[in-house]
């Protein structure tokens, strides 16, 4: 579904990513993990279009995506949930996830589908007149998952989904995530640095360092890998424990 | 007394109009963070736009105004197309007020000269048939042409609020000012709704226009006083505070016509640059917004 072929991607001069090729199939969950810094919110914000690729190409359903401004991709049915949520903070509960369904499609169905948010995290409901400002962190990242949803994505990118979250929220979340990908076939691409639980709900995983990709493979393998567990999970390899 | 009330209707009045002015140009700082010095050419733009409709062929002063909305939208349209679009690609947020002050001076030079070869550098005014008569109640006199601005600054003022509040465009302009990041990744057309606040900005700089051209006069440069009055009013009500520059207007004409009881008639100009300077130190914020 998703296709980056040999990304380069600059900040101005800077180079941030070295030849990235990824996939992302239909009704998949994709991680990626790396340290902070790798470029995974390069990849994502690449992804969006809120940074053009100067070599290589990415294609969605079959459409390049080289060229188009960050609106028309939204529109194609890719949604991201930020890294910091970036709600607008002046602005109700209900009237952020309006936002969220700013295509025309989407926009004609919006009741029905803020009633399946509002099933999804069942507190954005008690919040509904609340500006967004006024949440709780927790409150917030459902907020910000509630309006990528509004757009009725193929494909939802998470940036830093459990950033400054309880274990118990994230693991709250994740199984939202895991629920929404089940029942509506929506893929997902996590972008995490709790390894740990990304591996725990993804299909497959792909190792971002130094803005290279330096390794792949199902998540179970992953979880499994010496490399893995010495570098994100601080486990040592048997054997080699100091 | 009957003194104290005329000063206080007079105050409104004008104070209605100064909010008017004020509503453009918080608009586009509100919503984009520029400042549009050419706001005040604009003004007297619109005014000759209505100038030439009565005098070519009649039209009452009130009824031009819908042509000038049109018209006057379609120079904003032009002017942010021209102008403040190639200004978003400036690295910092912060960069854009000082670069479009500078960019609109260039505009207000270039309208100047166009609106000198068009319509000579007379002063320009509309006299209809009502104009000098006055509403009499119970002794206060107001000015038909003073009523039919404050009617127009209101209508103006709460048309802009349903339209941000309301309507989708409106969300999405809310939207594209607290996040415009944020809004591009919701799909919205950040550059879009851009472009039309910079024409509704621009029409209701128009309709001040039109309220001036019958009441007062405009000349090709007389924009520069109209436009001190803008700022200030900006500055009273708060930074993208658009729901307060009518009141912050109407505080500012106010207190300039009670000035009169205090200091000579010809300081009256300066009271509005005091309050102005007074603000600024003490309240940058604007008088009605909370956080600072």
């Amino acid at each position: 579904m998703l296709e980056i072929s040999h990304v380069d991607v600059y900040y101005g001069d800077l180079q941030a990513l070295w030849d990235v090729s990824l996939t992302i199939g239909d009704g998949e969950i994709v991680t990626l993990v790396g340290s902070n810094g790798a470029g995974k919110s390069t990849i994502l914000k690449t992804i969006s279009g809120l940074l053009k690729p100067k070599t290589g190409s990415i294609s969605f359903d079959g459409m390049c995506l080289d060229k188009l401004p960050a609106h028309r991709i939204a529109g194609l049915g890719i949604s991201m949930v930020p890294e910091g949520r970036r709600l607008f903070p002046q602005m109700s509960v209900l009237e952020n996830l309006e936002m969220g369904a700013s295509r025309r499609v989407a926009r004609r169905v919006r009741h029905n589908t803020i009633g399946w948010i509002y099933e999804l995290f069942p507190v954005l409901r008690q919040r509904a007149k609340q500006e967004a400002n006024t949440l709780s962190g927790g409150e917030q990242q459902m907020l910000a998952i509630g309006r990528a949803l509004m757009s009725h994505p193929k494909l939802l990118m998470i940036d830093e989904m459990s950033l400054g979250l309880s274990p118990l929220l994230v693991q709250e979340i994740s199984r939202v995530i895991k629920d929404i990908n089940k029942s509506r076939r929506i893929a997902v691409f996590l972008v995490e640095q709790d390894v740990n639980m990304a591996l725990s709900i993804a299909d497959r995983g792909y190792i971002v360092e130094n803005g290279r990709i330096q390794g792949q493979g199902t998540a179970r393998a992953l979880l499994g890998s010496d490399r893995i567990k010495e570098a994100y999970l601080g486990i040592s390899p048997a054997g080699k424990g100091s | 007394m009957e003194n104290v009330i005329q000063t206080i209707a007079y105050g409104i009045v004008i104070g209605a109009l100064y909010g008017l002015i004020g509503l453009g140009l918080g608009l586009i700082m509100g919503i984009m963070k520029f400042l549009n010095i050419a706001h005040g050419t604009f003004i007297m733009l619109g005014g000759y736009v209505s100038f030439w409709l009565f005098t070519l062929w009649g039209i009452d002063p009130y009824l031009t105004i819908p042509l000038v909305i049109v018209a006057m939208f379609l120079i904003g349209l032009l002017l942010y197309k021209l102008t403040l679009s190639p200004l978003l690609k400036l690295p910092h947020i912060g960069m854009r007020i000082s670069n479009s002050l500078l960019i609109t001076f260039g505009v207000i030079y270039v309208l100047d000269n166009a609106m000198t070869l068009v319509w000579k550098a007379d002063v320009r005014t509309i006299i209809a048939s009502y104009r000098g008569e006055a509403l009499n109640l119970f002794g206060t006199r107001v000015p038909y042409t003073g009523l039919a601005g404050l009617g127009i600054a209101v209508l103006a003022t709460v048309t802009l609020y349903f339209i941000l509040s309301r309507t989708y465009f409106g969300k999405h302009v809310r939207a594209a000012t607290q996040d415009a990041e944020a809004a591009s990744l919701c799909g919205v057309n950040v550059q879009k709704t851009y472009l039309i606040s910079c024409g509704i900005a621009t029409a209701l700089a128009g309709i001040a226009g039109v309220v001036i051209v019958s009441s007062y006069s405009v000349t090709p440069t007389g924009g520069l006083s109209w436009l001190l009055i803008g700022i200030v009013v900006m500055v009273l009500a708060g930074e993208g505070n658009i729901n307060a520059i009518l009141p912050a207007g109407i505080i500012l004409g106010l207190v300039e016509s009670a000035s009169v009881f205090v200091v000579p008639i010809q300081y009256r100009q300066a009271i509005a640059l005091l309050i102005f300077i007074i603000v600024l130190m003490f309240r940058p914020q604007g008088l009605f917004t909370k956080r600072g």
